[in-house]
């Protein structure tokens, strides 16, 4: 699914990541850590196709995006949920339309997914809410669209970026299952975070594998949870 | 029934990225003062080219070799004069006016053909030039030697340098409208490169999520083009209502047969809104697809 061999990148000369090897096989569920600052968003963005590694060989579903055609990389986004960090809701759309987002960009009648639209929306507990639009949600609101909108295309890979930074324990755990669930379903999980708590919580539920980020390199965590 | 078409209308309506700020209404603003100079441009180029025509094709006519004498020497030198006139270069044709002809074409200056038939009245020959004409000083001393008395007048010479002068301001004014043309595309680019830079973050979240170059553009593209098109069809219109107002546009008056006929009437209002938005859809497509390309 994914396999990063020797993987370096960073903003400016020096690296942020370097040396980064991982392989990541398909239907599994990783959890990635590490200290504010150590990168973890920076390699989920390798993931996510919003930048290209420095050095080393990125390679998702198979395909190595340094090589792909330029024309096909939108394709292999399709296949890529993300939950960022910071939302990244659209502003000038309300909860459902930035939900629909993905299906409406991949060229798909919306009126053929009403249902399912509508099943996420409560599942994330915004039925109330769907009109509405960023501005006016809480953190947690914007978070639960964010996750609604990645998970919608029902991607093969689901990326989350402290998917529970604003959210009470409980919407947390919600959250958990949601992932645990998709990841029973068959989707690759990877979520980057430095919630303990959610990592214990996740104990049981789910054979996950810990990523530990330190200083640009990564190192492999307890082996099970 | 009535939740399906709240689902359609709420998941679909706002265009992917939103109308806001200075660059949507500035861009028709633009496109109407373009289209509004394009028509001025466009209809005085027309009008300087079909002048210089007519000024031509009139020169081309006009010139006549005019003989008197004394009545017993009158023959013959029309005769002569009509020799070297027709060995000329610059001179396609040489006919002698019959008198009839010619008193017909002076008498409303004298007064009458009673008055005139007393005088000693001079002979014409009408002369059809070719190319620029005969060099007229050598031509005036060639009859003054063969056949003293004729004078060669090419009165609507004069009309030469204005026939060059009109062409060349309707060169200028095709320039002007080429140039208005070109200052339209890079009023839109500019658009365009500021609607996406305005609306950046937007446009990187819809690439992550999948979305396509050409879905993007497409986005911008479509707008800025209808803004083109709405500009471009109010600029001709105020151009073409400001060009009927001027004093003497009507079919009789002095500018009558400078304004273009009922076909353009037709034809600009409808070719130069559609010129401009097709201007303002490939320009936009073009540097907008440049900007995407540039980003991973
Ligand atoms: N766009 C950028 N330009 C320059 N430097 C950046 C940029 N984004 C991140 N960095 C730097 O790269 C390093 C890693 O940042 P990153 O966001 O990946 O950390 P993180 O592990 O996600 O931290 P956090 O837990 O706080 O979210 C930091 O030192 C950060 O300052
Ligand atoms: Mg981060």
């Amino acid at each position: 699914m994914i396999s990063l061999d020797r993987v370096s990148f960073g903003y400016d000369e020096r690296d942020t990541l370097s040396e980064v090897s991982i392989d990541v096989p398909p239907g599994s569920f990783h959890f990635l850590t590490g200290p504010s600052g150590a990168g973890k968003t920076t390699l989920l963005k390798l993931l996510y196709l919003d930048h290209l590694p420095r050095r080393g060989r990125l390679k998702l579903f198979g395909e190595d995006p340094a090589t792909l055609e330029r024309r096909r990389i939108p394709q292999l986004r399709r296949r890529i949920g993300v939950v960022f960090q910071e939302f990244r809701l659209l502003e000038h759309m309300t909860v459902v339309q930035n939900i629909a987002l993905p299906l409406r960009v991949a060229g798909h009648r919306l009126d053929d997914y009403q249902a399912d639209v509508m099943e996420l929306v409560k599942w994330v507990g915004l039925n109330a809410r769907i009109d509405a639009y960023p501005r006016e949600l809480s953190a947690g609101e914007k978070q639960r669209a964010a996750i609604a909108r990645a998970v919608i295309n029902s991607p093969d890979l689901i990326l989350c970026d402290e998917p529970t930074g604003n959210v009470d324990p409980e919407m947390g755990a919600r959250i958990l299952r949601l992932l645990i669930e998709l990841n029973r379903l068959g989707k690759t999980v990877l979520i980057a975070t430095h919630d303990l708590g959610l990592i214990r919580s996740a104990r049981g539920g789910v054979g996950a594998r810990i990523l530990r980020l330190a200083d640009g390199r990564l190192t492999l965590g307890a082996a099970e949870l | 029934m009535a939740r399906w078409f709240r689902f359609a209308r709420a998941a679909e309506a706002p265009p992917i990225v939103p109308m806001s700020g200075w660059s949507a209404p500035l861009t028709t603003l633009a496109s109407a003062a373009m289209s509004f100079l394009a028509v001025l441009t466009l209809i005085a180029g027309l009008a300087a080219d079909r002048l210089a025509e007519d000024w031509r094709q009139d020169l081309a006519g006009l010139a006549t070799v005019r003989v008197s004498a004394e009545p017993e020497v009158l023959e013959t030198r029309v005769m002569r004069a009509l020799e070297v006139v027709r060995t000329a270069p610059g001179i396609a044709a040489a006919r002698v006016l019959s008198e009839a002809e010619h008193l017909a074409l002076i008498a409303p200056w004298i007064g009458g053909v009673e008055a005139l038939e007393a005088l000693p009245a001079p002979r014409l020959i009408d002369l059809t030039l070719e190319g620029d004409g005969p060099d007229a000083a050598r031509l005036q001393s060639r009859l003054d030697r063969d056949a003293p008395g004729a004078v060669y007048d090419d009165h609507a010479a004069w009309r030469g340098p204005l026939a060059r002068a009109a062409a060349a301001v309707g060169r200028l004014a095709w320039a002007a409208t080429v140039l208005v043309m070109l200052a339209a595309c890079a009023m839109v680019a500019l658009a365009a490169q500021a609607t996406l830079t305005a609306h950046l973050d937007i446009v990187r979240v819809i690439r992550l999520i999948g979305g396509e170059d050409r879905y993007i553009a497409g986005a911008f593209v479509r707008r800025l083009a209808l803004r083109g098109l709405a500009g471009g069809m109010a600029g001709a219109g105020l151009a073409l209502l400001a060009l009927a107002a001027l004093p003497g546009s009507g079919a009789g008056g002095v500018l009558g047969g400078l304004l273009p006929g009922t076909f353009g009437w037709i034809a600009i209002p409808i070719a130069v809104p559609l010129l401009t938005a097709a201007i303002a859809w490939a320009t936009a497509r073009a540097s907008v697809r440049i900007a995407l390309g540039r980003m991973l």
